[in-house]
């Protein structure tokens, strides 16, 4: 294997380590130590480390992202006093966070209260070990990965509505409610569109569904299904304009209103995680994952890491494009909400699957480009 | 009024604009201060800046940080030890009770010398002890940075403010000429003891003990013991602050009505 990916770093990192405690100890423990099955415990332990670290630098750092974008937007400067351009702010806010109290009603229900945002952020953050990143740089392949990873992102409606239950507040249950309402509103389309994307490719795994771009990314020929799933994503992601579950004019700060503290800095977190994973979602699905077109130098794809910087760079986009979003729109109004959910994203989402099986039928349109033929 | 808040009312443009104009909208901001937005990086960057004096303006055009909208501002108090009387005028006027005056070296030891301390924790910065202050040293900068992580560091000693003047910071050029108080000291003779403390304490010097003729004593009855002195006012260097009033230990001194 001279590819690296992920797991062969963490495999080589922790042989390294649990050689380098190994060698002061005696012979038979120094064994039971460098034993393969002992090596390969700690570098899925190591794995999992890395995974996280990257995650949470990376959601910190989408954080300040959106901060400077949407200053720009705004004509000013976003963060700039804490570290050049103020790229340690959000990290400096986080260890304030961190070190504050934690304090929950007196009529809280205790489980749910703690449970809610855990699970909200886990369940975020378990998403990571499921998304490919670049060509080996994941978990596993899993062969359903995309209905994996779609399946813990819609968990989050069920965490935010314990805890916005268990935090007793009427804020809270009516941001929770409305959070439920709208999630299981934009899940169809958000599925459907992915749907269309699935019947072209013919494959659940994301890298595979990758690979299937690497002559025409699906952007082109599924134009409607990208339009779809950004919105309805937008809406899964709470953002604005579908931030309607913490609308903070009228509800306060919605189903975290209860919350402060670290708690509040997981949802915060768990909050940017989804962002994160809506927009790597995007990436991986309409526009090549870490591939660039063949017209592109070849000196720009070649030099070590490239995919996962071309990666980094398509995510950062994406996500430039939800801050341009919600630079621009106003909140909509919660029956607006749900009648453009049900009424128009879903007859939408059902004619970007009719098109995408006509598609495959036809393999090339003119303007927009080819797909590949499916089990090719 | 009711239709405009019908949910089911028929759009009357295309529904694809709603989203584009205020998206072209936001990207027009955005190419505009992409490379320097409106605002200015405060600490690091100031308004009175030469750089920032042509950019930036206010409503009418005239811009920030040159003519009378930066130079009316009245910002921490510069003082000038050498020139100041201790005539505690500036105290007096201040509305806030915020000026104390203060012994600074310099004064004999008999007279110490007074000048004004400021506490910017409660001053409002009305100007009035530098429209007071008969000998103009007490002035009024464009120094408007008092950040301190302590509130003992608003308290600025005569010294500290001493150092604001020594800065030579733009001086607030509007002080408004008080017409001088019409009224002069008056005495009132028979309770005068000729005690000297008036003219002692005088900041300007403009007292000075006369002698006056000892009376004869009548049979029968007593002279009063006392210093056949009485003070007389030199009404044009009198800056009328009232301390010989304060000082006098029988209350003879008093304002009277213009002559």
């Amino acid at each position: 294997m001279t590819t690296t990916t992920l797991y062969s770093v963490s495999y080589d990192l922790s042989r390294a380590l649990l050689g380098a405690v190994g060698s002061v100890l005696p012979p038979g423990a120094r064994d039971a130590l460098t034993s393969s099955n002992a090596v390969t415990a700690l570098a899925v332990l190591v794995f999992c480390v890395i995974l996280l670290a990257a995650s949470m630098l990376n959601t910190i750092v989408l954080i300040w992202w959106e901060r400077k974008l949407l200053g720009r937007f705004m004509d000013r400067r976003g963060a700039m006093h804490v570290g050049y351009a103020g790229l340690l702010q959000n990290f400096a806010d986080g260890l304030k966070l961190f070190r504050k109290t934690t304090v929950s009603p007196r009529e809280a229900d205790g489980l749910g209260f703690y449970f809610g945002p855990t699970a909200y952020m886990v369940s975020s953050l378990v998403i990571f070990g499921i998304l490919p990143i670049s060509s080996g740089w994941n978990a596993g392949a899993l062969p359903l990965s995309l209905l994996l990873a779609l399946t813990i992102f819609s968990f989050a409606p069920l965490f935010i509505f314990v805890s916005a239950w268990s935090s007793n507040n009427k804020y809270s249950l009516m941001g929770g409610l409305r959070s439920a309402a709208q999630m299981i509103a934009y899940e169809v389309p958000l599925l459907l569109a992915v749907v269309a994307v699935v019947i072209v490719s013919g494959s659940f795994d994301l890298t595979t569904i990758v690979y299937d771009q690497r002559n025409y990314w699906f952007w082109g020929p599924l134009f409607l299904a990208l339009v779809v799933f950004v919105a309805a994503m937008l809406a899964e992601m709470e953002r604005i304009p579908f931030d309607l579950p913490e609308a903070e004019a009228e509800l306060v700060e919605g189903w975290n209103t209860e919350y402060g503290g670290m708690l509040f800095a997981f949802f915060m977190l768990a909050d940017y995680l989804r962002a994160l994973v809506g927009s790597i979602l995007v990436v991986l699905l309409f526009l090549g994952g870490w591939t660039l077109p063949s017209w592109v130098p070849a000196g720009l794809t070649s030099f070590p890491l490239a995919g996962i910087v071309w990666f980094m760079v398509k995510t950062y986009a994406v996500f430039g494009l939800f801050v341009w979003i919600r630079a621009s729109l106003p909140r909509v109004r919660t029956d607006q909400l749900l009648r453009v959910g049900w009424n128009r994203m879903i007859p939408l989402a059902l004619l970007s699957v009719f098109l995408a099986a006509a598609l495959v039928t036809v393999r090339c349109v003119p303007v927009l480009g080819c797909v590949p033929s499916v089990g090719a | 009024m009711a239709s405009e808040f019908n949910a089911t009312e028929k759009p009357d443009e295309n529904p694809v604009l709603w989203v584009a104009r205020p998206m072209a909208t936001a990207a027009r901001q955005f190419a505009k201060s992409l490379f320097r937005p409106s605002t200015i990086i405060y600490p690091y960057e100031r308004l009175e800046d030469p750089r920032f004096r042509t950019k930036v303006g206010v409503g009418s055009g005239m811009p920030i940080g040159v003519g009378p909208v930066w130079d009316n501002y009245r910002g921490v108090h510069a003082l000038n030890i050498a020139t100041c009387i201790s005539c505690n005028l500036c105290a007096f006027s201040c509305p806030d009770l915020c000026i104390q005056m203060v012994t600074v070296p310099g004064g004999d030891p008999k007279h110490p010398k007074k000048c004004p301390e400021i506490d910017y924790g409660k001053c409002s910065y009305c100007g009035f002890c530098s429209d007071a202050c008969p000998e103009g040293c007490l002035t009024m900068t464009t120094r408007y940075e008092l950040s301190t992580t302590k509130r003992s560091e608003m308290v600025y000693s005569p010294a500290k403010l001493n150092e604001v003047f020594r800065t030579k910071l733009p001086m607030n050029p509007i002080r408004i000429e008080l017409p001088k108080n019409e009224d002069s000291i008056l005495l009132d003779p028979p309770l005068c003891i000729g005690c000297n403390a008036c003219a002692r304490d005088c900041p300007t010097q403009c007292i000075t003990m006369l002698d006056i003729p000892k009376p004869e004593a009548k049979p029968g009855e007593k002279v009063a013991k006392r210093i056949w002195k009485e003070p007389v006012v030199n009404d044009s260097d009198c800056v009328r602050c009232g301390t010989c009033i304060s000082v006098c230990p029988k209350e003879c001194l008093f304002w009277g009505g213009s002559k």
